[in-house]
């Protein structure tokens, strides 16, 4: 009995949890006749968001090249050299995870108008090349792996960088799949920074570009917006049915260090 | 830590170091520490950005100002009915959620899956769809028809449009820390349970005084990662109510961004920002002492 009241809780929650996102599909889908596709259609044609998926996946990808390139360089020197000071730069590192970013909201837009970096693709990917979360990820990754891989390298005359990205990347392949997995969704996500620093609309990010279309019109049309508001999450929800496992224990493992 | 003592010692290895670090060190001094100390400066400035060359030293004046200020005051009500109200519902409701997952479930991780699934959404997303489902004509409204009731605009009345969005953060992110808990739970040595049931405890004994003691350090830090969350709420108000009505969505973040980009006054932003980041420093704080673990010292925060 017990057990039947559990499940039906459980099942509740899941009905709840389900029926807004279902909801926004069927209204996405609801053209009057019948269901089609013609929101998708014309959202993606006139939206425009043939540019804004194109700019979020440019955006995307720039943003998690650097992250693994810079985090790991940054992470593999904080786990393996006594760096002088190395205890205060780490802490300035784990200290920037917590902050509430809005606080560089106002000076970062001024910096991106004095280089003439408003709206473009640099505005929207440097400064978030080098995410401190992935940095203190992968430190914590390395510290518990021995070094001699690379001391075996370095012995056969391997330089710094070569150890770092022939010897060292290979192993540190599961954090790393935590950090894509962590620095795409922040990414493709992202609103507030990509709004600030954009003001066209063939430079709006998916997120920036389904609030402007919300806002935009005199009454709301709703079936286009959904449509929108499904183009922009079905990446999301399509990796994490593929990559569920991977996702879940990557965004939970944070915490259990 | 360990260290490897070829590559440890020596200022002859300062070399790879500098290298190393180059590429964090630049982005994290032009992109953050610059930002961050301009942004405290800036907090002592009037600064327009069209009328840069009359930039004065106020000093604490746009602090002193925020007081004064009656759409600061109601945005940082506002702000912290938000952050109080939605951090111990979304808390006390995924760890209810995380027990419920206890034990054999059929299908528990399509279950899992689905209740992971609204926080790896966006926000702005998650916004218009509550936006439309909270609309005169919305879901909730068709709901509520079947029992005989419905037809509030949920968004337009300032007595229920900050709760709506509140129940609205719940449902978002409820899932997420209810899998942190689910992880925690799995991290409880199963001689606990066994010697708790040995003693005769029974589910709500071995709750307070098995499961929750445990979690002391994973509550402590959903707590502070949620407070500081909260305290930045600005997608749901800006993309659903701009902040209406009759500034009954005002939250700090959204006032933050008026004041800088339609109001032109830098300054007076930054203060808001930094009264943002001292409120959300002070408040986790509170929580990490409130939750300290009782033994040992591995916390998390």
């Amino acid at each position: 009995m017990k057990r039947v009241l559990q499940l039906a809780l459980l099942l509740i929650i899941f009905a709840i949890m389900a029926y807004p996102l279902v909801w926004m599909l069927t209204i996405s889908l609801r053209t009057g006749d019948g269901l089609d596709f013609r929101y998708y259609r014309e959202v993606w044609q006139a939206g425009p968001f043939d540019r804004y998926f194109l700019n979020s996946v440019v955006v995307v990808t720039i943003v998690l090249v650097a992250n693994i390139i810079i985090c790991s360089m940054a992470g593999y020197a904080f786990a393996r050299y006594r760096i002088p000071g190395g205890r205060v730069l780490f802490f300035l590192v784990i200290s920037m995870i917590m902050l509430p970013k809005q606080v560089i909201l106002v000076p970062l837009y001024i910096l991106m108008q004095k280089f003439g970096l408003i709206d473009t693709y640099a505005a929207l990917t440097l400064p978030f090349a080098a995410d401190p979360f992935n940095i203190f990820l992968i430190r914590q990754f390395l510290v518990s792996i021995p070094p001699d891989c690379e001391e075996a390298a370095r012995l056969e005359g391997a330089g710094e960088l070569t150890v770092l990205f022939r010897v060292v990347m290979p192993m540190l392949k599961p954090a790393l799949a935590v950090v894509a997995i962590h620095t795409s969704l922040i990414n493709w996500n992202s609103f507030l920074f990509p709004f600030i620093l954009t003001n066209t609309t063939s430079m709006r990010t998916l997120p920036v570009g389904l609030a402007m279309l919300s806002q935009g019109a005199h009454s709301i049309d709703w079936g286009h917006l959904m449509a929108g508001a499904v183009i922009a999450s079905l990446p999301v929800i399509v990796a994490f049915l593929v990559f569920q496992r991977q996702i879940i224990s990557g965004l939970t493992s944070g915490m259990s260090k | 830590m360990l260290t490897n003592n070829a590559a440890g010692r020596g200022t002859s290895r300062l070399s790879p170091i500098l290298t190393l670090l180059l590429p964090w060190a630049l982005v994290y001094a032009v992109f953050f520490l610059f930002p961050f100390v301009f942004s405290f400066v800036l907090a002592f400035l009037k600064y327009n950005p069209l009328n840069v060359q009359n930039t004065t030293w106020v000093g604490l004046e746009n602090f002193a100002r925020l007081f004064q200020d009656e759409r600061f005051v109601r945005a940082l009500r506002n702000t912290l009915v938000f952050v109080v109200g939605t951090v111990p519902m979304t808390t006390a409701a995924a760890l209810g959620l995380a027990v419920l997952l206890r034990g054999r479930v059929p299908g528990k991780s399509i279950l899992k899956a689905g209740f992971f699934l609204p926080s790896i959404i966006s926000m702005v997303v998650i916004s218009l769809v509550f936006k439309l489902f909270y609309s005169p004509s919305g879901g909730l409204n068709n709901a509520l028809s079947l029992i005989g009731l419905g037809g509030h605009g949920w968004l337009t009345d300032p007595a229920t449009a900050l709760g709506a969005i509140m129940i609205m953060d719940v449902w978002a992110a409820v899932g997420y820390y209810a899998i942190i808990f689910d992880a925690a739970f799995a991290g409880i040595p199963r001689e606990m349970y066994e010697a708790a049931h040995l003693e005769g405890a029974g589910f709500k004994d071995t709750l307070r005084y098995v499961t929750i003691p445990m979690l002391r350090p994973v509550i402590a830090f959903v707590l502070v990662i949620n407070t500081i969350r909260s305290f930045q709420i600005f997608i749901e108000v800006f993309v659903m109510t701009q902040g209406g009505p009759l500034g009954a969505t005002d939250t700090l973040v959204l006032y933050l961004y008026e004041a800088a980009f339609r109001g032109l006054d830098y300054g007076y932003a930054s203060a808001i920002a930094y009264v943002v980041f001292i409120l959300s420093g002070i408040f986790s704080i509170l929580v990490v002492r409130r939750f300290r673990p009782q033994f040992g010292s591995g916390g998390v925060a």
